[in-house]
């Protein structure tokens, strides 16, 4: 309302796992993890990807299965 | 009761009949501890991420486990995985409580009362009679 000057225009981030009622990351869904290791292969951080603290957590666990059986990579260089 | 999911990757230098068989092995161990196998997907041959034991290829197969509660022969299965160097790799994960807690949370907007309600404390196998 009264703020001044710069106002930030930020793209309110959602949960996509909330979003989409995911409730079982499945670290055999190569296709979902994928969207969250971006070129170097790293874990999107919630920061970026918006994800909440919970789902982040599961996804993880999910993520390093699939590494584990190089299903993703670790790195990619 | 518990579920297990296995899933392992053998060299794909095995021929697809041997993974047959050692498949079978293994799933003659299983059941013998007592459990039972609910179902089994061969994935067949698959890129891998990364090349393990410079090999860029494996063979995947997967295989979902259902204990009866109590012991299972899962702990000597993973043992002679180790030990057989056709198996690149192997991961054992336990599926009921993740799967139950997803399950408990998606039908719940929708039909409230039938959801198990009564949850105490415990790892014994409480049986809701709820499919998954």
């Amino acid at each position: 309302m009264a703020r001044p000057r710069k106002v930030f225009f930020r793209r309110r981030k959602v949960c996509k796992f909330c979003a989409d009622k995911i409730d079982y990351i499945d670290y055999k869904d190569v296709k979902l993890l994928q969207q969250f290791i971006p070129e170097r292969s790293k874990i999107l951080p919630r920061r970026i990807s918006g994800t909440c603290a919970r789902h982040q957590r599961f996804l993880q666990q999910a993520i390093k299965r699939a590494r584990h059986l190089a299903l993703i990579p670790f790195t990619t260089d | 009761m518990r579920t297990y999911e296995l899933i392992f990757v053998v060299d794909p230098r095995v021929s697809d009949e041997d993974v047959v068989t050692m498949t079978q092995e293994y799933k003659q161990m299983i059941a013998h501890g007592g459990s039972e196998i609910t179902s089994e997907e061969n994935w067949g041959r698959r890129k891998l991420a990364y090349p393990i034991e410079k090999l860029t290829e494996g063979k995947y197969v997967l295989l979902n486990i259902q204990s009866q509660g109590g012991k299972t022969s899962l702990p000597e299965v993973e043992h002679r995985m180790r030990q057989n160097d056709k198996i690149l790799r192997y991961l054992t994960v336990r599926t009921d409580e993740d799967l139950k807690r997803a399950a408990r949370r998606k039908p719940s907007p929708s039909a409230g009362s039938p959801s198990a309600s009564s949850e105490p404390a415990g790892d014994e196998d409480l049986d809701t009679g709820e499919e998954i």
